[in-house]
């Protein structure tokens, strides 16, 4: 509904400067954006009930093929780049507050402002510049070399050339995540180690924590049978709601990195007034959050016996 | 636990610096373009983009071609013409040794095919859900309304169009890639699915399609079939889609393509004085404009509008904004143009004589504020003052070879006109869609940019598309009206007389320069740029550049 309520309309992106009033009612007429608003609505649902997302306003091509294609690229780069934040960003936090006011708290603390800071164009057109054209080590388009050839299974590259045993495609494919990896991490790393150091620094100064200590027990299970099980929620929540919006597409990355995903076709979609792309990419992200809320409400559950008992 | 992120953090290097060095291409020899996108569509009589038209004239074939660096037509798939005297009959002789990628064979009912396909609403491979745009812009309409009438196979290689109603440009207009000819076979069988990813396009020419990866690549090889002549050695075609502008200069610098469209300006003196990359130009075929909202009462006076005309300084625009070779616009046929530039136009700047034109129009103290007049039922404007509003100047919010910095260039300009006592504020209509939007419908009160890059090669595709109507105000050219050169336009259109269409465009120009109708600032060349292995491509004012002559070396 917003996206109808902004100016302009497909058809006079597609003409461009070629937009005159009768060309466009021409097109606005064929492409049924003439029709009123709730009957465009209800033609879109019950296509979506067969199964049928519809077709490209621009091309004409089936959203269901294109989306397939894209999804797993946007999912492959998401998970990658998530669970090297979780794998890092946690264990940093940690670090961090159990060094509180140290020099290690202060330099990790230091580049998790930097993280959230530095704009991701900067970070990876200097990365492209470094490694990808100065020393020429990285490949930095696409997920793919054209030479190499991949059977097709999930969509997942990395999956699919364990499933074929096709090891230069799956050496072929980590490199080309390394690049769009260690671009968009930099924001739920920085993310993760604050909220992990926050949550850790309030639950260690908790009285229980006080006595696990008096109690003579040394400050290894203190920190991780003690505190980190109390610190959990909250870590959770953070790596879940960035889960979604990585997921959800990463339009600067994926045009950095001419990555084929879902959110550099959204933002064009967008820019194109290509209504039924952005209705069909917006309601799966919409699947995805609402997934991802319940896997962090079962996840709650898992750590937290209370949450289990109420 | 120090141990630990020790031997994490040295994973991540080895793994930085382990990893192979990218693949080298095999397979014949490969010609990389980088492309900011994906094509909408390879069906070509349904997309209107140039990149889909850029993939496409490596593969499909039209009747007749523009030759070399010209915009003018010349044989293709038809090796000769004749026309009747009344320019109501054309007939073509088609080659005779041409087939589809498919197989299938090429000719004159395959001509008629594709022609009836485009022009019959009722032809069942016309589907209503596609957008037959070209057709309809360059013809006049579908069915009844379509100039081109009729369209017979009079031999196996020999097809005859009977037209309405003469078209100047018919062979310019034939010559536009959206009118190359596909394999009837290959639409039939595949439906509203033809020119998808999934099924690509099925032409005559040098190059076919093997695959389209959506946001990643779009793949040709070599039609080791083709019935014409391939110049260059290329094997392997890949348009490699690389959104950033930035990275694909990253990557024609690294090797990963070979060639780009459209670098940024700031970009074209790195790559110039690179070693191992060149800049080339391909001529302006464009304009880029300043027009006048006439519903703003101010604005109807020839004087006002001479003094902004004079006011701006378009040289050091165009030195200060554009890519080495651009010129500034005196007339909006660029010189390029095959007939109907007229060089004897000239619009100097001189903030003096506006100031002068200024006060002799009634402002002597400039001007800040202006009058916006109310339309009546019939969208005519009349002499009623709607409201009073400060003098605005729209700036396009989207980069252009003929504007590369709307906002830049309308700073620029608000700084001119100040200097010549007209204050105007620099104002925003959103993004490019609600711009034109706005355009359309004649909301953009004030003075606002736009552009235009010809399609055909034809003065009627570029002052003729705008003006042959403005016999009645039209609010998509901010409600300009002059019956004479409606009139004027409307006639060299249907004239088969070059020298004669020549002179009427040519008065045109002089016409409206003479009352300041439209301010005219720039002709922008499009700077490509190349890996020096790259030799023999030749650049056309049009884009229709075949990647048949080009040669890789080393």
């Amino acid at each position: 509904m917003l996206l109808r309520l902004i100016p302009g309309d497909p058809a006079v992106a597609m003409l461009g400067e070629r937009a005159s009033p009768e060309n466009v009612a021409a097109i606005r007429e064929r492409l049924g954006l003439n029709k009123p608003l709730p009957e465009q609505y209800m033609i879109w649902v019950s296509g979506l009930l067969r199964g049928d997302l519809g077709n490209t306003v621009r091309g004409n091509i089936p959203i269901a093929s294109e989306l397939s294609n894209r999804f797993p690229a946007t999912v492959e780069l998401a998970l990658v780049a998530l669970t090297l934040a979780a794998l890092l960003g946690v264990p940093i936090g940690i670090l961090s507050a159990a060094r509180r006011n140290s020099f290690i708290d202060t330099t990790s603390m230091f580049f998790a402002l930097l993280g959230v800071s530095i704009p991701i164009f900067v970070l990876g057109l200097l990365l492209i510049y470094l490694f990808g054209v100065r020393f020429d080590i990285l490949p930095f388009i696409g997920r793919l070399d054209d030479a190499i050839q991949l059977e097709r299974r999930t969509g997942l590259h990395i999956i699919d050339s364990i499933l074929t045993g096709n090891w230069p495609a799956l050496q072929n494919s980590l490199t080309h995540l390394v690049l769009p990896t260690f671009t968009l991490f930099t924001v739920p790393l920085a993310i993760v180690a604050r909220i992990t150091r926050s949550a850790m620094l309030e639950v260690l100064n908790q009285d229980y924590i006080r006595t696990a200590r008096a109690k003579g027990l040394s400050e290894r299970p203190v920190i991780f049978s003690h505190a980190l099980r109390n610190a959990l929620l909250p870590i959770i929540t953070i790596i879940g709601l960035q889960l979604g919006t990585l997921l959800s597409g990463a339009v600067l990355t994926e045009t950095i990195y001419s990555w084929p995903g879902i959110g550099k076709w959204l933002f064009d979609s967008i820019i194109a007034r290509d209504y039924t792309i952005v209705q069909s990419v917006t309601l799966l992200i919409s699947l995805i959050y609402i997934i991802v809320n319940v896997t962090v409400d079962v996840l709650y559950a898992v750590v937290d016996p209370r949450i289990r008992v109420s | 636990m120090r141990t630990r992120f020790t031997a994490l953090a040295l994973a991540l290097i080895v793994m930085i610096l382990a990893v192979a060095p990218i693949s080298a291409q095999d397979g014949g020899v490969t010609f990389t373009f980088g492309e900011f996108g994906n094509p909408v569509q390879l069906d070509a009589a349904i997309v209107t983009d140039g990149i889909s038209f850029r993939t496409l004239t490596q593969g499909c074939e039209t009747l007749v071609e523009f030759q070399g660096d010209t915009t003018i037509p010349g044989p293709a798939l038809a090796q000769s013409w004749t026309t009747s005297e009344d320019g109501l009959s054309w007939t073509f002789k088609l080659v005779e040794n041409a087939t589809f990628h498919d197989g299938t064979p090429f000719n004159a009912e395959a001509v008629k095919w594709n022609f009836d396909r485009w022009r019959l609403t009722t032809h069942p491979q016309h589907f209503a859900e596609q957008v037959f745009e070209y057709y309809e812009a360059q013809f006049n309409g579908f069915d009844d309304a379509s100039l081109i009438t009729d369209v017979q196979a009079t031999s196996e290689f020999e097809v005859t169009f009977t037209l309405s109603a003469p078209i100047g440009a018919f062979l310019n207009n034939l010559a536009m890639p959206m009118f190359s000819l596909a394999s009837p076979a290959a639409v039939e069988a595949n439906g509203a699915a033809y020119g998808t990813p999934e099924v690509g396009f099925s032409c005559t020419g040098p190059y076919k399609f093997v695959e389209w990866v959506s946001d990643d690549r779009v793949v040709l090889t070599r039609n080791e079939s083709y019935w014409g002549t391939v110049s260059g050695n290329i094997d392997t075609i890949i348009f490699k889609i690389i959104p950033d502008n930035a990275a694909r200069l990253a990557a024609l610098q690294s090797g990963d393509i070979d060639a780009f469209e459209r670098p940024n300006v700031e970009d074209v003196p790195t790559i110039e004085a690179s070693e191992d990359l060149y800049i080339q130009l391909r001529p302006a075929f464009n304009v880029f404009y300043l027009a006048f909202n006439y519903r703003i009462k101010e604005f109807r006076d020839p004087r006002v509008r001479q003094a902004i005309s004079l006011a701006l300084n378009r040289q050091e625009i165009v030195d200060a904004f554009y890519v080495p070779g651009s010129v500034a616009a005196n007339t909006m046929n660029p010189p390029s143009i095959g007939i109907g530039f007229n060089p004897d136009v000239q619009t100097p700047f001189d903030p003096e004589l506006a100031k002068q034109l200024l006060a002799d129009a009634g402002y002597p103290n400039g001007l800040s504020e202006v009058n916006v007049l109310a339309l009546d039922a019939d969208g005519n404007i009349t002499d009623t003052v709607e409201e009073t509003i400060p003098i605005r100047l729209y700036f396009m919010p989207v980069a252009r070879p003929y504007n590369p910095d709307g906002e830049g260039i309308g700073s620029a300009m608000v700084n001119y006109l100040a200097s010549a006592g007209i204050n105007a504020e620099l104002a925003s209509a959103g993004d490019w869609s609600a711009y034109l939007d706005a355009r359309r419908d004649g909301q953009l009160l004030g003075l606002y940019q736009l552009g235009w890059t010809g399609d055909n090669g034809d003065p009627d595709n570029f002052i003729g598309y705008f003006f042959a109507s403005v016999d009645t105000p039209l609010a998509r050219e901010g409600y300009y009206q002059n019956a004479e050169v409606a009139q004027m336009l409307q006639e060299a259109r249907v004239s088969l007389d070059t020298a004669a269409r020549d002179q009427i465009y040519k008065d045109v120009e002089a016409i409206m320069a003479a009352e300041s109708a439209r301010i005219y600032i720039a002709h922008g060349p499009v700077p490509l740029a190349f890996n020096n292995r790259v030799q023999g491509y030749v650049t056309n004012p049009l884009g229709t550049e075949f990647f048949k002559t080009v040669t890789i070396t080393g």
